[in-house]
């Protein structure tokens, strides 16, 4: 019984005194600052699931929403840099932080991993009088300011797409914000509003089953859903729509900068195992989500561009003060 | 087709580690919602987490059970305590706390619990029948009927808890419709009153509010009260009797549910305009309706019939649309995402069994809760044999941890204290809570409404008098306003002289 007790203690001694140089040694909490169930949500959730293997740990989702994501991303960025706080964020909403206020840190001061790409889609009604994008376009065109589009709100991902839509009609449509992705596709089914501009995986199984018509995407190629029914990118009908694209929802984890090379080594590698785990492709494949991931330095490439376009495209539709070349944004 | 899937659903549910899984999922959601401050929503967050690997069915299973547990379980603290345990059993307080006062919490617990059993059944006949109709319904509300809808909800709630002084309840109504303003607006995303604090930037937490609204004037009165009043007669569960009564008020129960069903499939409005809506209709038809909030078993009825049911109304949007109707039914819709199951048009053709599956857990889930929260009750009522200042300390620090564990920021435990102070200085000044509270919940949704309609139609009123449902909610709500401020009394009595002349 001595002995049983003894090798016990001497276990536990183990344990503990390798504790200290290990990381991680518990639970790692990932924060979404949305709600449960968006585009984010899940994706994190699947990310989190992968990721927890290969560090021997789980990875706990917790929602914060609020503030347009930006309450939870602050919340990150004033926790202790241990490894144990994570964000998850759409880089929509991420990138374009400082330029709506919210802080003066930049994609710059943050590790990133870039995952997942989803494109917005432009949808209409089943019984709208729009067809195709030209039908849209040249109504917003001979009635500009009238044309109403449904969106989750200002700098949402819906947001940009209607942007982008505007800057190929040269004409402004009318903006009607609702309090998320849900409720603006029912007020677009309803027909409260003409169209909806959000991302294709809001309304994929909707198009699919013929309840809504989708007039293009703005990803660079035409999109496959099943067979047969293939969403065609607005470049085929507007080339000088190219310089927007690919437009919509890039999903990455991230955290503030100050951990050691160490630590995020280990990251890079869980983050390597994550994006080929099964369950994770799957997940993405049935949303249509493009997996597209980039390693920490690859990612801040990327963002450089993303979030330039971003940046102006909220600059252009005068949705935000601050200038973005006050942070170094990139006109595209 | 359909019954063979729900015998397909029935074995499965019925093997014995499903039914394990039930039994603990459901008990677990019950004591959640039981407790102040632990919410049907984090219950299904948290086990969405906890059974990410589990098989799919059992999945399945234990968030079908958490949700029904924790959405039935709020009703015992509001009866036992007067501090709802969930935002939407805040109804069943007011008939329920009287009766615990009246030496009847047993029964009136059991009649609760009943009643929630029963609004769950007649909720899943809807989800298995109706949901192609039911959608249509859905589709029917725009940015008008949502915005009366929650100023119909508003006034009802104002009229129901004020004793007789209808405007003191609207007066707490707008001022949570103020308070609800606060944070970033969803229309423009302009911050108001958050004099640049994050905190505040992400609005002001629904269940902080809550805690502090109910729980502070209980906890101070439990040490303003003298001793010998703190302990109240236990009672008896009185089962036959309770029996009696559901079968007596049997026809408001399934009213009230079917009422619940309507609301929850209205995408955003949830549980807790479900039970006053119910609660009002059954005591504006009543024949006696100066008994209800003195202890009226039918107002719990109602109450609780009222919001259960919202939980299968909820369901429908999120089966063919995709499209939660409350903030459980987001997380609940993530779970089945993350599951791979794709609730929307395509559900039926791609896993038509998925429908029967959900509606026979909801049955299984009811009828575990019904009888766990009995077992439960048999616990809980002890409460009242305690001296209130032993008690009411514990449910102090229960509501310090449970408004610190809705984001793990202590910011909403500040937020939390501020609003017990108001609510202590409403109690006092005989302003009821729950009006108050149902304000800050409907808040965004007035708010944002009201502007979006406006922006939408050019800033005009006039499109709002042409939609059927519009009318029908500006009259009943032209009726109330008129009714509770004595405008047809004058009426009657400035007749009366005349004919006596």
């Amino acid at each position: 019984m001595k002995k049983i007790l003894a090798l016990l203690l001497a276990a536990g001694f183990c344990l503990s005194s390798t504790a200290q140089e290990n990381w991680p040694t518990k639970s790692i909490n990932l924060t979404v600052p949305y709600g449960a169930g968006g585009t984010t949500d899940l994706t994190a959730r699947a990310l989190a699931n992968a990721m927890g293997r290969p560090l021997g740990i789980t990875i706990n989702v917790i929602n914060t929403p609020g503030a347009g994501g930006s309450a939870g991303s602050l919340n990150v960025q004033n926790s202790p840099v241990d490894g144990y706080s994570i964000l998850a964020n759409g880089m929509l909403a991420f990138t374009t932080m400082p330029i709506n206020g919210y802080t003066d840190k930049t994609f710059r001061d943050w590790e990133i991993w870039v995952a997942t790409y989803a494109p917005n889609c432009v949808i209409v009604k089943q019984d709208s009088p729009y067809n195709t994008i030209q039908d849209l376009i040249n109504a917003i065109r001979s009635k500009p300011g009238q044309i109403t589009a449904g969106t989750a709100g200002i700098g949402s991902g819906g947001h940009f797409g209607a942007e982008v839509v505007k800057a190929v009609a040269g004409a402004d449509y009318k903006h009607i914000t609702y309090a998320g992705g849900g409720p603006a596709l029912t007020a677009t089914l309803a027909g409260e509003v003409d169209f909806s501009p959000q991302l294709l995986a809001e309304y994929k199984d909707l198009i699919i089953a013929g309840k809504v018509k989708a007039l293009a995407t703005l990803a660079e190629e035409d999109i496959t859903l099943a067979p047969g029914v293939v969403v065609p990118s607005i470049k085929k009908a507007y080339p000088e729509a190219a310089k927007f694209l690919p437009m919509g929802e890039v999903t990455a984890i991230l955290l503030p900068k100050g951990l050691s090379e160490d630590k995020l080594k280990k990251i890079d590698a869980a983050f390597e195992v994550a994006v080929k785990d099964q369950a994770f492709l799957d997940f993405t494949a049935s949303r249509s989500f493009s997996v597209i991931p980039r390693n920490r330095a690859d990612s801040q490439t990327f963002l450089e561009g993303f979030a330039g376009r971003a940046a102006y495209i909220l600059w252009d539709a005068k949705a935000i003060t601050i200038d973005p070349a006050k942070f170094g944004f990139k006109r595209p | 087709m359909a019954l063979e899937y729900l015998a397909q659903a029935f074995l499965i549910v019925t093997t014995p580690l499903n039914i394990m899984v039930l039994l603990l999922s459901t008990g677990a959601g019950l004591i959640m919602g039981v407790l102040p401050g632990l919410s049907a929503t984090m219950a299904i967050a948290l086990l969405t987490g906890l059974t990410f690997n589990f098989p799919h069915q059992t999945a399945l299973i234990s968030l079908i059970g958490v949700y029904v547990g924790a959405i039935s379980g709020g009703c015992q603290s509001a009866i036992l305590i007067n501090i709802p345990g969930t935002p939407a059993s805040a109804a069943t307080a007011l008939d329920g706390f009287p009766m615990a006062n009246q030496g009847k919490a047993g029964l009136g617990i059991f009649i609760a619990e009943t009643a929630s059993c029963l609004g769950t059944l007649v909720s899943v006949i809807f989800v298995l029948t109706l949901t192609p109709l039911l959608t249509a319904l859905a589709l029917k509300f725009t940015s008008w009927e949502f915005f009366l809808l929650s100023i119909f909800g508003i006034l009802i709630c104002g009229a129901l808890t004020a004793r007789g002084n209808a405007l003191k309840g609207w007066i707490a109504g707008v001022l949570g419709l103020l308070v609800s303003q606060i944070g970033l607006d969803t229309v423009d995303t302009i911050p108001r009153f958050t004099y640049g604090n994050v905190n505040l930037m992400a609005t002001v937490q629904l269940i902080p509010v809550m805690i502090g609204l109910f729980g502070f004037p209980e906890i101070v009165r439990a040490f303003k009260d003298s001793a010998d009043d703190n302990i109240l007669p236990l009672s008896k569960f009185e089962i036959f009797k309770g029996f009696g009564l559901m079968i007596k008020n049997a026809v408001a129960a399934v009213r009230s549910a079917l009422i619940g069903v309507m609301v929850g499939i209205i995408p955003g409005v949830g549980e807790d305009v479900g039970g006053w809506l119910s609660y009002w209709v059954s005591k504006s038809r009543s024949k006696d309706p100066e008994s209800f909030g003195k202890g009226n078993p039918l107002g719990i009825i109602s109450a609780e019939a009222g919001n259960n049911a919202c939980i299968g109304g909820g369901l429908i949007p999120i089966m063919s649309l995709a499209v939660p109707g409350s903030a459980p039914g987001a997380v609940l819709l993530a779970a089945f995402l993350m599951h791979g199951y794709r609730p929307g048009p395509l559900l039926m053709t791609e896993t038509p069994e998925f429908i029967y599956n959900i509606g026979m857990y909801l049955i299984f889930a009811s009828f575990a809760m019904w009888i766990l929260a009995l077992f439960i009750a048999k616990g809980t009522v002890r409460i009242l044999r305690i001296n209130k200042k032993i008690i009411m300390p514990i449910i102090f620090t229960l509501c310090v941890i449970g408004a610190y564990l809705i984001n793990y920021n202590m910011f909403d435990v500040k937020i939390m204290f501020v609003f017990g102070i108001l609510g202590l200085a409403l109690s006092s000044a005989n302003f009821p809570a729950a009006p108050f509270l149902l304000g800050v919940v409907l808040g965004p949704m007035t708010d944002s409404n009201l502007r979006r309609a406006l922006r939408i139609h050019d800033g005009s009123f006039a499109t709002m008098f042409e939609r059927p449902i519009c009318i029908f909610f500006l009259t009943v709500i032209v009726f109330m306003i008129l009714s509770q401020t004595g405008f047809f009394k004058l009426f009657k009595k400035s007749k009366k002289p005349l004919e006596g002349n």
